[in-house]
């Protein structure tokens, strides 16, 4: 079936059936799920599957639906529903679609050759990894290891006379062990997702990190509850500064709902800190041409220098907001609106090695894993569990575990006074470690 | 889709409940409803013909399950209906068990080709495996603990609209610094049919109702976002037996009270946890645990040790698939097995795990109504249902009284567990400082912290007033689940606070 023709001959049909303006969202998946669990064939998952989501505005209203049968009768009546489904919905002005024609040009999304890879060798280099991960006699246990590979075609159509495609790969490998001593237990797992299957890293690079990660939290010590500095391995910036991105999403910013709604063009952290949101970045595994509406994407500093710089728009949040769309709309597959997200996060790396930033921390925690959800995006309050390394005189003293964290966003994001050169590129939210100056720290 | 949902399943134990208190006061009487006539029409013929091509190569276990799914979500915001969706789903998927090995493949088209094709891919795992003659189908008997008075299929639209409106309006009208309202009306009928190589055959029709209601409060630049959420496997009965403006006035309270709050203190006390949602906090911190999966593969917390004493004696924990019509009920799990009640911990001794098919198998244990999925595009695992602290004989009030220093709970946001080593986190979403045995300042969402086993062992108090809320349970696939406890006092949780 030629998907383009389909997706453009449907926003026609929508507009023949009443629709005033319309846009049609067709994917198309593949995906294989490989899990070997000690040396076994654990399971094995292969499918390819399609759906389509209509968006239909009808005097202003807003009505969608969604099918995955493709027949033509199916498709009919399923646009159909969302014409009918619109009359529920109060018309509102800044109910408009993309029309910005142009597509970004990003390098690197598809990798034809995943495809023609036997399925002997992809269930092999799963089992090499799992043995390789066990090798350490500490290690004792595996959870299971993995391989896993998707493919997906994206046809976009609208009453702008949007018709634009993509298509994009990735595949995984990843492997989980335990490490026990006594009756000690610490689980460590490592992964690596690429867009192309021989920029996976090999299974021994993927095992001896996940390995390591198990039994180096083994023999955990507990501190007292106090003030100290806390560094944010490169790992675990996501759980730093999530909650951060989260709260530039321009709806939440009209709502109210957003701790940095009234700090745009405002310092709000330290100058250490520079965020890039880009969804151009080459073989990214968060990058594509065009946004979940169709906007071409953008590279786009979000903050500069503790500065804020830019809100994150759809086309309606925009609209409301009087300025123009971002290319941040996000789309959870065919069934879903567009809401707003992020592609590739790159934070800009400092000058110091992690080992330089330990060495300047006469007490604090190294944090190497943090539970719960981060930066609260509404109220800027971060409350998480901790776990990582002790550091003494500028010196790792033992691991720790069963810590809390906690602070204010202001307070914890202007305390920034360092941050590393380790920045991976590869990683989706790329962030170099950066040390925190004090925080509350919660032990016994 | 199906890639990304992989891919952050990845391997790091993608276990997360995010769901919010509320309290269902009344469940109706168990009755059997006769269900309205299903759409999915394949004959037991065809079915039969997929599990013996399933089969062909090898293999202990064949299983056919098809899918059809009707929903509707319409979002109000700001006052005003902000959208509609309408959304269409089917399909079947097709599982072989070989040893310990599974192969599931799926199809969006159910016709007979396409579900063969799916069960030559499955079979993939069976290539060198002895094989089983499968028993013809046959249609089983399964007691219905789901009753509906208003079907779904027969409510006008104008009717969810209204529930919406009455929400929205008794949230804004409860307090001016309530500044915006989200709600969240979401309904679906889930049509079913299994078929396995043990001559199973099955088919029936799932009513599920999700109402959520979201207040910002705002005062003086302090802001708070409530949640509150009310969820039933029934018709539009529901909102006879609680009022959306109930759901409402819970989510404004709770908004309100929290602008107040102030710095939780930080380190080791004593909480008191209200009845409700809160039993959140065994689904993760006991329940996930005590899955079998995990167990099966020897790195489970709980493994091997049934019989043990593992809690304190006030302590039993039940899974009960059975309680009418609540959000974790159905009349079968996704595997086919009637749904029961299943007493975990009793007493403070393990008394069993939660199985599907493959663990019950690899286990030798009995199959306990737990296997479930998300949709067609994945295979069962063991999940939870409905479960809680049965309810002791302490008097709420007097657990409260009698804690002199610490923190109360009254609802959790949510969090997670690590299902190996037991680690929990859970972020609170309304606190309160107890003081000489009162509540009295409210407190900014804390983390609490911990150990599966320490948490169980450190529950000295249980009241006589059990209660749930539904909620949204994440383990690389989401199910409908609720959990329960009466109020609790466990000693020594750790407090993530931003002060000493």
């Amino acid at each position: 079936m030629n998907y383009t023709e389909l997706s453009a001959d449907l926003v026609k049909k929508c507009l023949a059936n009443g629709a005033d303006a319309a846009e049609v969202y067709l994917a198309v998946d593949r995906e294989l799920s490989i899990q070997v669990q000690d040396g076994e064939l654990e399971t094995i998952q292969e499918a390819s599957s399609q759906g389509v989501g209509f968006r239909v505005f009808v005097k202003g209203r807003m009505g969608f639906s969604h099918c995955n049968d493709l027949s033509a009768g199916s498709l009919e009546s399923t646009l159909k529903q969302a014409i009918s489904f619109a009359r529920l919905t109060t018309p509102d002005e800044h109910n408009v679609l993309a029309a910005d024609p142009a597509t970004s040009q990003v390098e690197g999304l598809y990798d034809p050759a995943i495809a023609d890879v036997a399925m002997e060798k992809k269930i092999d280099m799963a089992m090499e990894l799992e043995e390789l991960a066990m090798q350490d006699s500490r290690v004792t246990r595996s959870s299971g290891s993995g391989y896993g590979e998707g493919e997906t075609e994206i046809y976009l159509a609208n009453s702008n006379g949007l018709q634009k495609h993509y298509r994009s790969s990735a595949c995984f490998l990843g492997v989980s062990v335990v490490a026990e001593k006594g009756e000690q237990k610490n689980t460590g797992g490592e992964y690596c997702s690429r867009r192309f299957f021989s920029d996976l890293k090999s299974p021994g690079e993927i095992a001896a990190e996940a390995s390591r990660k198990a039994w180096e939290l083994l023999d955990p010590q507990m501190v007292k509850t106090q003030r100290a500095a806390v560094i944010f391995h490169s790992d675990v910036g996501r759980s730093l500064l999530g909650g951060v991105i989260s709260a530039l999403n321009g709806e939440r910013v009209l709502q109210g709902a957003s701790f940095l709604k009234d700090s745009l063009e405002k310092s709000f952290a330290s100058s250490l800190l520079t965020i890039i949101d880009d969804g151009t970045y080459p073989k990214g595994m968060a990058s594509r041409p065009f946004d979940g509406e169709g906007t071409p994407t953008a590279r786009r500093v979000l903050v500069e220098r503790g500065m804020l710089r830019s809100f994150l728009y759809n086309c309606s949040v925009a609209h409301r907001a009087g300025t123009e769309s971002t290319g941040n709309a996000s789309r959870r597959g065919f069934t879903s609106l567009p809401g707003i997200g992020v592609y590739n996060l790159f934070v800009e790396p400092g000058t110091y090695s992690p080992e330089e930033m330990i060495a300047a921390t006469p007490r604090g925690l190294l944090l190497k894993g943090v539970t719960g959800y981060g930066i609260d995006p509404v109220s800027g309050n971060f409350s998480g569990g901790a776990t990582g390394f002790w550091i003494e005189n500028g010196k790792i003293a033992f691991p720790v575990k069963g810590l809390t964290i906690a602070g204010t966003a202001y307070d914890i994001l202007n305390a920034i006074d360092m941050s590393g050169n380790d920045v991976d590129l590869m990683q989706s939210f790329a962030c170099p470690s950066l040390r925190v100056r004090e925080m509350q720290i919660g032990g016994k | 889709m199906p890639r990304r949902k992989f891919l952050e399943m990845g391997l790091k134990g993608g276990i997360a409940v995010s769901a919010m208190p509320a309290l269902l006061s009344r469940l109706t009487s168990c009755q059997t409803g006769s269900l309205p006539p299903g759409r999915l029409g394949m004959d037991k013929e065809i079915l039969g013909r997929v599990i013996a091509v399933a089969l062909e190569q090898g293999g202990d276990f064949a299983e056919v399950y098809l899918e059809d799914r009707i929903s509707r979500q319409i979002v109000m915001e700001e006052s005003r209906f902000k959208s509609g969706l309408f959304g269409i789903s089917q399909g079947g998927g097709v599982r072989v068990i070989a040893g310990n090995s599974t192969g599931y493949a799926y199809t969006d088209e159910i016709t007979e080709e396409k579900l063969i094709h799916a069960a030559r891919v499955a079979s993939y795992v069976a290539r060198n495996g002895g094989s089983i003659q499968p028993v013809p189908l046959e249609q089983a008997g399964r007691e219905s603990f789901i009753t509906v008075k208003q079907p779904l299929q027969e409510i006008a639209d104008e009717k969810r609209i209204e529930m919406m409106e009455r929400a929205n309006q008794a949230a804004l009208d409860y307090d001016p610094r309530i500044k915006m309202v989200l709600v969240d009306y979401n309904d679906e009928i889930r049509g079913r049919v299994i078929a396995n190589s043990e001559g199973l055959y099955l088919r029936d029709e799932l009513p599920q109702m999700f109402f959520i209601v979201l207040a910002l409060s705002e005062d003086n630049g302090r802001r708070h976002l409530s949640r509150e959420r009310l969820g039933m496997h029934m018709g539009f009965e529901m909102f006879e037996e609680t009022p959306p403006e109930e759901v409402a006035e819970r989510a404004a309270r709770e908004a309100i009270a929290m602008l107040d709050a102030k710095e939780a203190p930080a380190g080791i006390m004593d909480v008191v946890m209200q009845n409700g949602w809160g039993g959140v906090l065994v689904h993760e911190a006991v329940g996930h645990p005590l899955e079998a999966d995990n167990i099966a593969k020897k790195v489970g917390a709980f493994t091997g040790k049934l019989g043990q004493k593992v809690a304190s004696d006030v302590f039993t924990m039940v899974d009960d698939g059975t309680l009418p019509n609540m959000r974790g009920t159905t009349n079968f799990d996704d595997e086919g097995t009637q749904m029961q009640r299943n007493v975990l911990i009793e007493n403070g001794v393990l008394q069993g795990y939660m199985t599907d098919i493959l663990s019950a198998r690899q286990l030798n244990m009995k199959r306990t109504g737990n296997g479930r999925r998300e949709s067609f595009r994945y295979y069962p695992i063991p999940r939870m249902t409905n479960t809680f602290i049965e309810k002791g004989k302490d008097d709420p009030a007097d657990i409260l009284a009698s804690t002199r220093k610490g923190i109360y709970v009254q609802s959790l946001s949510g969090g997670s567990v690590n299902p190996v080593t037991g680690v929990f986190n859970f972020t609170c979403r309304e606190a309160y400082l107890i003081e000489n045995g009162k509540k009295t300042q409210p407190i900014r969402g804390a983390t609490l912290i911990g150990t599966c086993m320490d948490v169980i062992s450190n529950i000295d108090a249980v009241g006589n007033d059990l209660d749930f809320g539904p909620g949204i349970c994440g383990k690389g696939q989401s199910a409908e689940v609720s959990a329960g406890q009466p109020t609790v006092r466990i000693r020594g949780i750790n407090v993530g606070g931003s002060r000493s």
